[in-house]
């Protein structure tokens, strides 16, 4: 493959799931129907402020839904990823491994002299 | 893929995924509990002699399952915070059956009792009062808890024999009776204690895997905070 194209591959990641922190939190969504917030924070090691940030950009892109509500006199947030959002890990995981594919591999290049 | 980024992303997802059995189709030691408390009632019902006491107990049987049930979930198995589990659509139909089959058994039994009822100036005793609201809570707890087939079938016995217990009656133990109707129902009733059995295998293999989840999730943890 030539140099333009594979760039062009790598330029077309959906850089919104491109995001090793958002990529985590669809990876865990997609593993669940609904997940709580507190479950998500201790899985991806995210401070609170840092998850909701990434969760509000999910949320824009339509990749996830948020839910708030009370449980009693606390609060209750517990997110999904939505068909949209499946979709794009989907296919945010096959072109990542095309690009994979394509790069050469470091152990086989020619020895320098 | 890099086949570490996949790696990491399948490890998650599969996590997710088994932590996420423990809010419906797996119960670990609530089913082992579920086991042992129908293997109660259905000895008890008919071998411990009919005080208040003994009554009361075996009537409060499934609500105690019930409430043990969703406590475990909430404090041992998904204390990391909730996760719900996706329902196949098979599971879902198979689920929605079983809370039919229970609406259209407590409409047929409270209209034959209604019927009953009208004959004797609408007066209906105590026993029977509690007999009809055990077949309804049936109902509603079919639809927000039985939501596996074996937690089906022991809750659907733990209410019927509660709901029997509180009319007065038991389902017999096999060998215990010579009416060809009571040798029936005790033949029937030999199903639930064989699922008591069954299911107390699977709470306690539930139980194991639930052990060897928590030790993934306390190493990914690590991994974490080392990153961190």
């Amino acid at each position: 493959m030539s140099t333009p194209s594979r760039l062009g591959e790598v330029m077309a990641l959906d850089r919104l799931v491109h995001e090793p922190a958002r990529l985590l939190i669809l990876a865990v969504l997609s593993g669940a129907k609904e997940v709580e917030f507190g479950f998500l924070e201790q899985m991806s090691g995210l401070s609170k402020g840092n998850l909701s940030s990434h969760m509000s950009k999910l949320e824009a892109g339509g990749l996830i839904e948020v839910r708030k509500s009370f449980r009693g006199k606390r609060p209750l947030t517990e997110l999904c990823i939505t068909l949209a959002g499946r979709r794009a890990l989907a296919a945010y995981r096959q072109q990542l491994a095309m690009v994979m594919q394509e790069l050469p591999d470091p152990a086989a290049s020619p020895k320098r002299r | 893929m890099s086949p570490d980024v996949e790696t990491r992303l399948h490890e998650l997802e599969s996590l997710t995924r088994s932590y996420a059995r423990y809010s419906r189709s797996a119960g670990g030691m609530s089913s082992v509990l579920g086991g042992v408390l129908c293997l109660i009632a259905y000895l008890g019902g008919p071998l411990l002699p009919a005080t208040p006491l003994t009554r009361t107990v075996l009537i409060a049987i499934p609500a105690v399952w019930l409430l043990a049930k969703g406590w475990m979930m909430r404090h041992y198995y998904q204390r990391m915070g909730h996760v719900e589990e996706w329902e196949t659509p098979l599971e879902r139909r198979v689920h929605w059956f079983c809370v039919a089959v229970t609406l259209l058994v407590a409409v047929a039994i409270t209209a034959s009792i209604g019927m009953a009822a009208r004959q004797h100036a609408w007066s209906l005793p105590v026993g029977m009062l509690g007999y009809l609201a055990l077949v309804w809570l049936l109902v509603l707890a079919a639809w927000r808890w039985l939501r596996s087939p074996l937690d089906f079938i022991v809750g659907t016995f733990l209410f019927c024999q509660a709901a029997l217990i509180s009319a007065g009656g038991f389902y017999p133990l096999i060998g215990t009776t010579h009416t060809h109707q009571a040798m029936l129902m005790s033949l029937v009733a030999l199903m639930f204690p064989l699922v008591a059995l069954a299911m107390i295998a699977r709470g306690i293999a539930e139980h194991r895997q639930f052990r060897e989840l928590r030790q993934r999730l306390e190493h990914l943890q690590g991994a974490l905070a080392g990153e961190s």
